[in-house]
């Protein structure tokens, strides 16, 4: 009652009120709005967008962190490093841990969601287990295999002595180095691969399968012609999402071999990070920062793209 | 007929059960290198480095934890971790939270592009913009305190987008009453929006922290005093500042870092449903 006679009461008023108060009202509780999106913009704003602007800005002097003088050079920085050796076996190495770290996790993902995608409380409780390591710190984990592949005393020679092989300095050889790495992100990140797969695989309907069965068609077949194609939007996802992660590879570096053996795992974050607060080169590793950035940007680009163009979506 | 849909049915238990051997398997061996820090944090010295690893500590040598107390301020790091961990959920949840419903729910000029500007957020990864933030942190003078490492990341893009989608699927009617009936915006937030998007708000709550108390990069950027390092940098501290031969200490290691973890390990278990749904569910933007 009480609430009707308000709405009538607002309503009345409204009508009486002039039309410029009314816009004034609505000019302020718009105003009103905004200001609870304005923290957030702000805080982007101060600690995103002006540090994105002002890391290109540094990309372009000589400045080192320790002096006050900051001289500009233009692109000297950007020029320095495509004309370095350094830079280019940096990419490779980045790259050549991205693609095995997305290939195995992706691969082994799609396994354990073809494995694991029962609904009953037990295999539920066994998905929990698997998808536990993507929440362990990547400091820990680095640890643990620290002490796995330690070459005096680790499980890993011990168990490969067994079969007569003899003790690798795993972290120590240039060989075994980003493998080694790679063991590490892929044991964190295959169970949130299994998770998406599964919610991939539990979003097909059940028809498709049934109509090609009756036609005749063996598991195999189902799996290659109605399976993988409903899945590649999410493989796709998991491809891109995945591969941007990897690329910012630090952490387990930091811990494991600090860029070495002789730069074999020195990956361009890992670079920059040295670059800026070991060797102080402050305008020089901004220069690779924009650098990683655009190749990150091209990335996010060419997923948008091919999701709008080459991916088997439903219906 | 018969005969051939009893074999049937005794082929699919046989594939059922070689499905679930093989699913036992795998698991056990993603859990193992935790099961591993576990039992090496039990040991002693000498079983660490026996030829043929015992899979189950011969004694339990619970004086290993006790080391890593002495060695390193332990409890120092675990408050400070905890500290900005509490600071970090409070702040992005209620920046997102207004932000959410700023996006969601109210009207303005450039809403639509100012959200793709919040969204854009997701894609600058943390490398990028760490230099000039650490310029600025030191001109205010916030290295090496907690303000520089919780302000900096007060606003959460993928803690609005998550929020803004909840707060979409409310009905508008409720709100309109209770904004008809004279409550503020903060009332609508706190007392309507809150307590009806409360699963997905405990979801975000848990994220953060996760986040916040695996968090490595930013605090190792920010911080350079013992007084104000978290565990993750602990950790890496402890194994560097172990003098002679690293391979004599992982049973100390381990220690720590199976206390590091345990806060982690324990909200998992029990958030375990929520996060997964959420993960399953965050995907397709």
């Amino acid at each position: 009652m009480n609430n009707n006679n308000k709405q009538e009461l607002k309503l009345a008023a409204s009508t009486r009120t002039p039309v410029s108060v009314r816009n004034w009202r609505t000019a302020l509780e718009k105003w009103k709005d905004f200001m609870f999106a304005l923290p957030a913009i702000a805080l982007l704003a101060v600690f995103l967008y002006y540090p994105l602007v002002n890391s290109f800005y540094i990309s372009l002097t000589n400045w080192n962190m320790t002096r006050p003088v900051k001289k500009f050079v233009g692109i000297d920085n950007y020029t320095y490093l495509l004309g370095h050796e350094d830079f280019y076996q940096s990419l490779k190495i980045t790259f050549t841990y991205t693609i095995m770290d997305v290939v195995l996790t992706l691969a082994i993902g799609l396994l354990l969601a073809l494995l694991f995608n029962v609904s009953s409380r037990f295999y539920a409780f066994m998905r929990g287990i698997v998808f536990m390591p993507y929440y362990i710190s990547m400091v820990i984990a680095a640890m643990v295999f620290v002490w796995i592949y330690n070459g005096k005393y680790g499980l890993l020679n011990r168990v490969v002595a067994m079969f007569g092989i003899d003790p690798v300095e795993w972290l120590i050889n240039p060989s075994t180095v980003l493998p080694a790495l790679v063991v590490v992100s892929v044991w964190k990140g295959v169970g949130f691969a299994m998770i998406l797969f599964i919610a991939g695989l539990r979003s097909i309907p059940a028809d498709y399968y049934e109509a090609a069965a009756i036609d005749g068609a063996n598991r195999w077949m189902l799996f290659r012609h109605i399976t993988l194609p409903l899945l590649s939007p999410m493989t796709l996802f998991l491809v891109i999402t995945t591969f941007i992660s990897s690329m910012q590879v630090f952490q387990s570096i930091d811990i494991m071999t600090n860029g070495g053996p002789l730069n074999a795992s020195n990956a361009v974050v890992y670079w920059i990070y040295t670059m800026a607060f070991s060797q102080f080169r402050t305008g020089r590793a901004s220069a690779l920062i924009m650098i990683f950035f655009v190749i990150i940007l091209l990335l996010t680009a060419l997923q948008w793209f091919i999701s709008r163009k080459k991916v088997h979506y439903e219906g | 007929m018969r005969d051939s849909r009893m074999a049937g049915q005794k082929n699919s238990k046989v594939v059922s059960f070689i499905r679930v051997v093989l699913a036992v398997a795998v698991t056990l061996i993603i859990l193992f290198p935790v099961y591993w820090m576990v039992v090496s944090s039990l040991k002693t010295q000498a079983e660490m480095r026996l030829a043929v690893p015992t899979l189950w500590p011969e004694t339990f040598s619970w004086g290993n934890y006790a080391e890593a107390f002495r060695v390193i301020p332990y409890a120092k790091y675990f408050s400070n971790t905890l500290i900005m961990s509490i600071g970090l959920i409070i702040l992005q949840l209620n920046v997102a939270l207004w932000a959410a419903y700023a996006f969601a729910k109210g009207r303005f000029w450039g809403k639509e592009f100012l959200f793709l500007l919040v969204l854009a957020a997701l894609i600058v990864p943390d490398q990028v913009t760490f230099i000039p933030v650490y310029v600025m942190m030191s001109k205010l003078g916030w290295l090496d305190t907690f303000w520089a490492l919780i302000v900096p990341n007060g606003a959460s893009a993928f803690g609005i987008f998550l929020l803004r989608q909840s707060f979409k699927s409310l009905n508008n009617d409720v709100l309109e009453a209770a904004r008809v009936d004279g409550a503020g915006r903060f009332a609508l937030i706190y007392r309507m929006l809150v307590p009806m998007a409360m699963p997905t708000i405990v979801t975000f709550i848990v994220l953060i922290f996760i986040a916040a108390w695996n968090s490595y990069f930013w605090p190792l950027i920010m911080t350079n005093s013992s007084d104000m390092r978290v565990l993750t940098i602990g950790i890496a501290f402890l194994r560097d500042s172990i003098a002679g031969d690293e391979s004599l200490h992982f049973h100390i290691i381990m220690a720590a870092s199976v206390m590091a973890i345990l806060p982690i390990i324990v909200v998992y278990s029990l958030m375990q449903k929520h996060i997964v749904a959420a993960m399953a569910n965050s995907t397709f933007k």
